[in-house]
């Protein structure tokens, strides 16, 4: 369930961390690094990649912090970076010829070792295979509703989509979910 | 409430976005209606797992992203940007004179003939000051995308695609404005808007491209 945000606080770090003040600036990573990581890891599905691309999103925002008006778009805007982090991600995985994920559905089973039964949790294990049946774009909308609540006009904005778009591929995204999860949905309904 | 509750409206209550009122409808509604009742407890229970995954640990991410940052040179502002903030001051600036102007331009005249003479050199003054202003924000674009031209080669092709379908957009909208404004001074006022969301557009393009290829 997302959380209420204390904005008038954005708004007055974010003037801090403009100013320069590193303080400032690692309140913010505290609060906001979780979401990015969980949205890059969603993305990704590579828990070293997801580490670095969360990296990689902060030191950008750092240097691009002046170009963000509006403190109430601090988490869509840091979510903007880490898509186009992914995509780099990605570009540089083409180019180095390593097996990707081409961005279309693909059936993954893949079966959680010893180590990962002890400390995932349900819903993480009920979750990822469902997941990674979506293609990229469809998973990073739907994470971004149902696991960052972020609003549909707000999602646009992120993945550079018009408003019946978003609307369009979350509903099909969640076609999809319930597919994959529709015995375990029906169990907890 | 008549007919089932529209989906985003119930994924909104199941998130905790609505109001108490509209919630409380929608409990109500989905209380006497079966369809409902089993669409609102599916999207709770999606929602309860994504609620319940468990949280990465970020706190052997912030020494590396700190390292990072007192390494970073002086952040300078990209030569476009110094660029755009001259054109843009520039249009602002005329902008402001013509709202100065604009009251004298569109007030109804008293039936004076001196009246009707200052109103017409007023509007001349106006569409003068449109046509500097609108030059500046042209001049801005110009900038800009000559900095997109240059990164888009880079870009991933379907984020290249969609940038040029934005600007696309907003380039016809605006010749679309301009045309039908003609010499009326407001509607040239909504074309200088019309230019300010273009340029926004072409920024965040450019943003994007530079994001894109650090």
């Amino acid at each position: 369930m997302p959380q209420a945000r204390d904005r008038t606080s954005d708004q007055e770090l974010l003037s801090r961390a403009r100013a320069g003040d590193a303080e400032a600036f690692r309140v913010i990573f505290h609060r906001e690094a979780p979401a990015v990581r969980r949205f890059l890891g969603d993305l990704l599905r590579d828990d070293s990649a997801a580490d670095e691309g969360t990296q990689e999103t902060f030191v950008r925002a750092h240097q691009r912090l002046g170009t963000l008006q509006q403190a109430e778009k601090l988490q869509s805007w840091l979510f903007g970076i880490a898509r186009m982090v992914f995509f780099e991600h990605l570009r540089r995985k083409r180019r180095d010829a390593v097996p990707q994920d081409s961005g279309d559905p693909v059936e993954i089973d893949r079966a959680p070792g010893p180590e990962e039964v002890l400390l995932a949790s349900e819903a993480d294990q009920v979750l990822d295979g469902a997941l990674a049946t979506l293609s990229q774009e469809r998973r990073a909308a739907l994470v971004l509703r149902l696991d960052h609540g972020l609003g549909y006009p707000e999602i646009a904005e992120t993945m550079g989509w018009s408003l019946q778009k978003v609307k369009n591929e979350i509903h099909r995204a969640r076609l999809q979910l319930r597919q994959r999860l529709q015995a375990y949905l029906e169990g907890a309904a | 409430m008549s007919g089932h509750v529209p989906l985003e409206e119930m994924e909104a209550l199941a998130l905790g976005e609505l109001e108490p009122a509209p919630a409380k409808e929608i409990e109500a509604h989905a209380g006497s209606c079966a369809a409902c009742a089993r669409e609102l407890a599916l999207i709770r229970a999606e929602q309860g797992l994504f609620a319940r995954r468990s949280q990465p640990s970020i706190d052997a991410l912030w020494p590396g992203v700190a390292a990072r940052i007192a390494r970073e040179p002086r952040i300078h502002r990209p030569h476009w940007a110094r660029r755009i903030a001259l054109a843009a001051a520039g249009a602002a600036a005329a902008a402001a004179l013509l709202f100065a102007l604009r009251p004298a331009a569109v007030r109804a005249p008293l039936a004076q003939e001196a009246a009707a003479s200052e109103s017409k050199r007023a509007i001349a003054d106006a569409l003068a000051t449109l046509d500097r202003a609108e030059a500046d924000y042209r001049r801005a674009a110009v900038v800009l995308e000559s900095e997109y031209a240059a990164a888009r080669k880079n870009l991933d092709p379907e984020l290249a695609r969609r940038c040029d379908e934005t600007l696309a957009r907003a380039r016809s909208n605006l010749g679309d404005a301009r045309t039908l404004a003609a010499q009326d001074v407001n509607a040239r006022l909504r074309v200088l808007e019309g230019y300010a969301g273009y340029l926004r557009s072409l920024r965040s393009v450019v943003e994007q491209s530079q994001e894109a290829n650090p």
